[in-house]
């Protein structure tokens, strides 16, 4: 039996969707106590267990939660019902770059950033050459990041992130930034990962790479839980069930 | 206290936060932080051109101390003041302006607030340093008050804290607080006894004696404004130089815990909310 590096246990996350989405005293004045909105369930009940050292996939159309999942794990939305353990330190990868200071350089932004993301001064400071050089910004360093190309922005923002150095990394859509030699290192950061023996959780649309790089998968359907299991038999089923759809 | 105590182990990023907002301020201006000083220059300017040469606002002179200048005068409350404005209207926005760091990242929502407020209360030392320095040269020996005074900062501080904790929690349910609470200051401070002196408002309270029958006065109520106890005793420090009275000094403490503890319990059940409702 293999340790549990997350576990979720029958999580619901119920959104309220508002008809009239005016969020102002007026309204809410003229509305009187009762609040007209209706409850959509994003997730239902849902439960598995990801073990130490997996690289899980979960996958989904657009729409079925498991972004939602993903930020319930990180710790960013908070589940009605149920809930989720987590064992080890962990770092969330949904957006990269958020918490930049326009004005600010590169240099001032990387400490920023990394204190953002939970790291103390000092894990910055002997961590902050290999994060600039993994990025491969260092001329640019002490420029502000206003002046970054779209493409610098987003290396620097994913050297911090991938640099935390977690024991669990929760991974939104952010593979495929930069060009291909970055994604080629950002791969090679991955299965470095893996061989650390470091838990990951990828939600991606992109079923190549969820099939190269994962070994087990959860498939989501309108915020239920179909199938999970090895990732192969449960990419397939998912493939197949979409393309019948069509 | 858990809130407090995970503001502590966030220190770090409450730093870099602070650090943001101080350097990322002034960034491409020439002056930089010297701007800082120019605001409260202006007003002092305008104040004092209206009050003290126009209305003929005559404050009593600074006891022991022996200065009286209008223009210092105002200072000792418009700094406090001013800051108090600074810290509200900026922590209130705090989480809004920070609503992609807040969907995407998980830490401290608290520090983001906080922050707005360490970076204003740098801003005001350096405007109160200013202040003291002019007080000196006007002939009050400020050094001897200088711990009483920091002890005061530091009240003050909390207490704006506290307010701008709850503010921002209510501007993101309702937005329309950032404007109703931007008339709001602008009323408060004629509210205060910044521009005229207390006196003013107590002679004409003791004219007209008990409202509706009762012991209570005008100035009884006037009097429950935290803001006129906090200016009372910053100008016993800087003005006059002497003991603030031990009822404002109890009132400002007494709203500085009142605030801080409300303004934390509010942020506190809201902050698990908060990505789902920006």
């Amino acid at each position: 039996m293999t340790p549990i590096a997350i576990s979720v246990n029958s999580v619901s996350k119920r959104f309220r969707i508002y008809h009239e989405r005016n969020q102002t005293l007026k309204a809410a004045v003229m509305r009187g106590r009762r609040l007209v909105h209706e409850d959509f369930w994003a997730l239902t009940d849902v439960s598995f267990d990801i073990p130490v050292g997996s690289t899980y996939a979960l996958i989904g159309d657009n729409g079925s939660g498991k972004s939602t999942l993903l930020k319930c794990v990180a710790e960013i939305l908070f589940p009605d019902k149920g809930t989720i353990t987590r064992n080890g330190r962990m770092a969330a990868l949904l957006e990269v770059g958020s918490g930049f200071h326009p004005e600010l350089s590169g240099r001032e932004n990387v400490y920023l950033n990394g204190s953002i993301l939970g790291m103390s001064k000092k894990e910055i400071q002997s961590k902050f050459d290999s994060i600039v050089d993994f990025s491969g910004v260092e001329k640019f360093i002490d420029q502000p990041v206003k002046n970054y190309s779209s493409g610098m922005y987003v290396r620097l923002g994913f050297s911090v992130a991938i640099n935390v150095d977690p024991d669990i990394l929760l991974v939104d859509e952010v593979l495929a930034v930069g060009d291909t030699a970055f994604q080629e290192k950002c791969a090679q950061k991955f299965r470095d990962f893996k061989t650390a023996g470091k838990t990951v959780v990828i939600v991606s649309h992109s079923m190549p790479i969820l099939q190269s790089m994962c070994d087990s998968a959860a498939w989501l359907s309108h915020g239920v839980l179909q199938q999970v299991g090895d990732a192969g038999p449960v990419i397939s089923a998912y493939k197949e069930a979409t393309l019948g759809h069509q | 206290m858990n809130s407090l105590k995970a503001v502590i182990a966030s220190r770090e990023l409450l730093l870099n936060l602070t650090l943001r907002e101080i350097r990322g301020k002034y960034k491409r201006t020439i002056f930089g932080q010297l701007w800082s000083l120019a605001n409260p220059l202006a007003s002092m300017l305008v104040y004092t051109v209206v009050f003290a040469l126009i209305l003929r606002v005559e404050p009593l002179p600074g006891n022991p101390s022996g200065v009286h200048v209008y223009a210092l005068w105002l200072l000792c409350a418009l700094l406090p003041w001013n800051f108090f404005v600074t810290v509200t209207t900026g922590g209130m926005g705090a989480l809004i302006g920070n609503s992609d760091l807040i969907k995407k990242v998980h830490f401290q929502r608290s520090t983001l607030v906080l922050s707005q407020v360490l970076s204003s209360t740098y801003t005001w030392c350096i405007e109160m340093a200013v202040l003291l320095v002019a007080m000196s040269i006007a002939g009050a020996f400020v050094i001897p008050w200088l711990p009483l005074l920091v002890i005061f900062m530091l009240l003050l501080v909390l207490f704006a804290a506290g307010v701008s904790l709850a503010l921002s929690i209510i501007n993101v349910h309702f937005r329309d607080t950032q404007y109703l609470v931007g008339i709001l200051l602008q009323m408060w401070i004629f509210l205060t006894p910044i521009l005229y002196p207390i006196t003013e408002v107590a002679s004409r309270s003791e004219k007209h004696g008990g409202l509706l029958g009762t012991n209570i006065t005008i100035l009884d109520i006037y009097r429950l404004n935290p803001m006129e106890r906090f200016s009372a005793v910053f100008r016993s420090l800087i003005y006059d130089n002497r003991f603030p009275e031990i009822d404002d000094s109890l009132w400002c403490l007494g709203w500085a815990s009142v605030a801080l503890v409300v303004g934390f319990f509010i942020f506190q059940r809201n902050e698990k909310k908060l990505a789902e409702l920006l």
